[in-house]
């Protein structure tokens, strides 16, 4: 199945998720216009997530999103790891 | 876009000194952060029509209408240790120097965290940084007198985005510096290149040459192609 949703982290940016998953997730697309130093943890996080079940407890998807953010002292600005969960979470609700 | 990656990469080098630049986009263009898609946010189909590109940054943040006659673009690229080590504090540093320029004109403008500039709640400058190898760019946007209308028909803006500021009107956001000012846009850079240089040892100039040739090679294998405008 392929799925996207979208949410505007308040006080924040835009997130997006582009996903493509059946019981786990197969690929994903992270958009939006928020900022993440360095830009290269961005495909690593996606990489990570492949695999990963988009029903997952939130506190699970984000927990491998903030991993991938210490391996690389990578800092995200703007969103967060919770905020990209919830948006996963909402992907795969939106295609049930 | 070639040219503020040519010129980090000269300055990572040690070939050049830090340099702040200002310019305007002939022909116009629509520019988008990193980690947006061209095809989500840009209506290529419309821009084609006007004659307008379109380009991925290597910088996040959001899509930025770069109107010929509508606003000045700046960059500035220098070492990371010349600025707070805070990206967000670096933000406010250098917006510090678009709002002492503006103040110049007359108008008074303030940051707004994470990386806009509002006058009178409404956004005159976007800006957006990346660091990469031990240099800082960060590079921006000071709206003249932008068409907002035109500009919106080139994008495509989500609702979701202007939800929670419960505007109805996208052309309620944003502002320029005609509507508080009669200075014209080549004041209006004067102006933004006395703000960024104050206090600071300046020789004006241009590319070097070596500059140049970098840039349009980088403008043909990579800020050219599809393979990198959608690459998202």
């Amino acid at each position: 199945m392929k799925s996207f949703a979208e949410q505007k982290v308040v006080g924040g940016k835009l997130v997006s998720v582009k996903l493509e998953y059946g019981r786990k997730i197969k690929s994903i697309q992270i958009l939006g216009d928020f900022f993440l130093h360095p830009e290269e943890a961005l495909p690593r996080i996606e990489k990570a997530l492949v695999g990963t079940s988009p029903r997952a407890k939130k506190d699970e998807i984000s927990g491998k999103i903030a991993k991938v953010l210490a391996m690389n002292n990578a800092e995200l600005i703007g969103v967060t790891p919770d905020a990209i969960a919830e948006t996963i979470r909402m992907a795969a609700e939106a295609k049930k | 876009m070639g040219t503020d990656e040519a010129i980090l990469e000269h300055v990572r080098d040690g070939k050049a000194e830090p340099t702040i630049r200002f310019y305007r986009w002939k022909p116009s263009a629509v520019s988008i952060g990193t980690f947006q898609s061209m095809e989500k946010e840009v209506n290529t189909a419309r821009c084609r029509e006007l004659g307008v590109n379109y380009i991925r940054r290597i910088t996040g943040g959001g899509a930025v209408y770069h109107d010929l006659n509508g606003e000045v673009t700046y960059s500035v690229i220098a070492p990371e240790s010349l600025f707070p080590r805070g990206i967000r504090e670096s933000y406010a540093f250098i917006c510090d120097w678009i709002i002492s320029g503006l103040k110049t004109l007359g108008i008074e403008a303030s940051f707004a965290p994470i990386n806009d500039i509002l006058v009178q709640g409404k956004k005159i400058s976007g800006n957006a940084q990346t660091r990469k190898q031990g240099v800082l760019l960060q590079h921006g946007t000071v709206l003249y007198s932008t068409d907002v209308k035109r500009m919106f028909s080139l994008l495509n803006v989500s609702a979701e985005k202007i939800s929670d500021k419960m505007i109805k009107s996208v052309e309620e956001r944003v502002t320029s510096v005609s509507k508080y000012s009669s200075a014209s846009i080549e004041e209006t850079y004067e102006a933004l290149m006395k703000g960024f240089t104050k206090g600071k040892e300046y020789e004006q100039g241009s590319l070097s040459g070596e500059e140049e040739s970098r840039a349009s090679e980088l403008a043909r294998t990579v800020y050219a192609t599809d393979a990198w405008n959608f690459s998202r």
